[in-house]
């Protein structure tokens, strides 16, 4: 059992934790970005139905939603190094913080495809006619008409998906990466107060989700003012 | 101009053409009329390849394609003999009312932008949206979004430009304003192929009328001819049926 409750500790803990924000961020900004490109690109594998790729995007997808993130962590931190050791790549020794980013990004381009497969579908077909009818090819009928418009479509899920993300990422210490949770962990080693480590970690997550709320719902305002009708002007 | 040849297309096994022959001439103003099923939109969308017929020749403007070894190529530059109008206006829901009218410039034209902008602006006026460059379509009223997708059309200024029932979706209070933008260019000498359900417009804006059913031109003439002293049993049973309705709907808009 730890030592008796101090709240005035937080406020010496949160800026010890939050020097390692940094961290997390940088975890989730890369996850995210792979996340989308994978996302796409599975996507278009679905849609078009690419032969023997599409199964194996069916079979990758379920395999992420249907397993703990924890234990895909662990299976790409013990498994990928097993596998690269067949074919005489070395990287047991290679930083833990790119074995996190690797698997977070897995995660994320599983649930950044399906969000984008269901919004490119969502897209009225008769935008994609009105495309050719003025004589667009089908990359730019997708680009400059579709795409857009699915961006939009997708944005509230895939910002949901980022902020699930952001939370995720406080698992990286299980297998030894110092963010914030890590620092946490080695903070309740040296001084035994793990409530208030915890609480203050409570805080900063709290404040930075908000933060992102925030900011994605001005985004989302942004992309979505061709949608809002004004009444006044319609005549 | 416009040429037809033995087109023919299928829904599951379920034929919808069979065997379209026509030929328009430069500036003429063709409309097609027939009982819903009748064929007629998808013929006019076999015209861009929006619907790929099964078999036969379509060309337009000096584009001609075979439809059964047709490439992406081909149908890309007939798509770009033509221009169309929607039923449900299929306005660019993320671009602005001008940049609807500019895109095609841009892409498919090659326009700089500032070219692009200044020819569609001038497009706009002519169809009376001069004011409204800056909405978004889900701002504007179906009327105005139908003038939109005219000058959307008339833009890039295709051989033909396709109508399929530009005034079926809208109120009938706002199917005035979009008619009398048509008939303003039809008398511009623009070739004009129309699928429409208005029989008065019609009579009034066509040099020839097309009378399908069942997947074939039943009959074709000119609206006196067709309206006035149609031949075939088939065209004399629908435009009667169609003109109880009308009589039905004067009477209703006397009564009140």
């Amino acid at each position: 059992m730890g030592k008796a409750f101090d709240p005035s500790l937080i406020v010496d803990f949160i800026p010890t934790l939050i020097y390692y924000l940094g961290v997390t961020l940088q975890i989730l900004a890369a996850s995210v970005l792979l996340g989308m490109v994978i996302g796409i690109a599975a996507a278009i594998l679905r849609l078009f139905r690419i032969p023997v790729l599409n199964q194996f995007v069916i079979l990758y997808i379920s395999f992420i939603r249907g397993t703990p993130i924890l234990i895909q962590l662990f299976l790409v931190f013990y498994g990928l190094p097993a596998i690269l050791l067949f074919i005489n790549i070395d990287i047991s020794r290679m930083d833990a913080l790119y074995f996190v980013i690797i698997t977070y990004a897995l995660s994320n381009g599983a649930h950044f495809a399906e969000i984008f497969r269901g919004a490119i579908k969502a897209v009225d077909y008769g935008q994609t006619e009105a495309a050719y009818s003025v004589g667009m090819n089908n990359s730019q009928s997708f680009f400059r008409i579709v795409l857009p418009q699915a961006i939009r479509i997708a944005f509230p899920n895939i910002a949901n998906s980022i902020i699930g993300s952001l939370k995720d990422t406080s698992l990286a210490f299980t297998i030894g990466v110092m963010d914030m949770m890590g620092r946490g962990e080695t903070l309740i080693a040296a001084t035994a107060h793990a409530l208030e480590v915890y609480l203050s970690l409570a805080v900063i997550y709290y404040a930075v989700v908000l933060l992102f709320e925030k900011i994605f719902r001005l985004y989302e305002n942004r992309i979505n003012r061709h949608q809002t009708v004004d009444v006044s002007v319609t005549g | 101009m416009i040429y037809l040849k033995d087109i023919k297309k299928s829904f599951n096994q379920q034929p919808v053409l069979k065997g379209i022959n026509l030929k328009i001439g430069k500036g003429e103003v063709v409309t097609i009329l027939g009982p819903s099923g009748s064929g007629k939109t998808t013929l006019l969308r076999c015209l861009n390849f929006l619907e790929k017929p099964d078999e036969g020749i379509v060309q337009v403007g000096d584009v001609q394609v075979e439809s059964k070894k047709a490439t992406k190529r081909e149908i890309l530059s007939l798509r770009r003999q033509s221009a169309m109008v929607f039923q449900h206006y299929n306005l660019f829901a993320h671009k602005t009312v001008l940049e609807n009218v500019m895109e095609g410039l841009i892409v498919t034209k090659k326009y700089k932008k500032a070219e692009a902008k200044r020819e569609s602006e001038l497009l706009l006026e002519k169809v009376g949206l001069g004011d409204k460059h800056n909405y978004f379509p889900s701002q504007l009223s179906g009327g105005q979004q139908q003038r939109v997708g005219i000058a959307r059309a008339l833009a890039l200024n295709p051989e033909v430009i396709l109508f399929d029932e530009p005034t079926s979706a809208l109120d009938p209070e706002l199917v005035g304003e979009v008619l009398s933008v048509i008939k303003a260019i039809a008398q511009e000498g623009i070739t004009m192929v129309i699928v429409t359900h208005e029989m008065s417009f019609a009579k009034e804006v066509s040099d020839r009328v097309l009378f399908m059913d069942r997947g074939v031109i039943v009959e074709e003439g000119s609206p006196l001819e067709i309206f006035n002293a149609p031949k075939e049993e088939r065209t004399r049973q629908f435009l009667n049926r169609i003109s109880r309705d009308f009589s039905v709907s004067f009477l209703e808009e006397r009564a009140n």
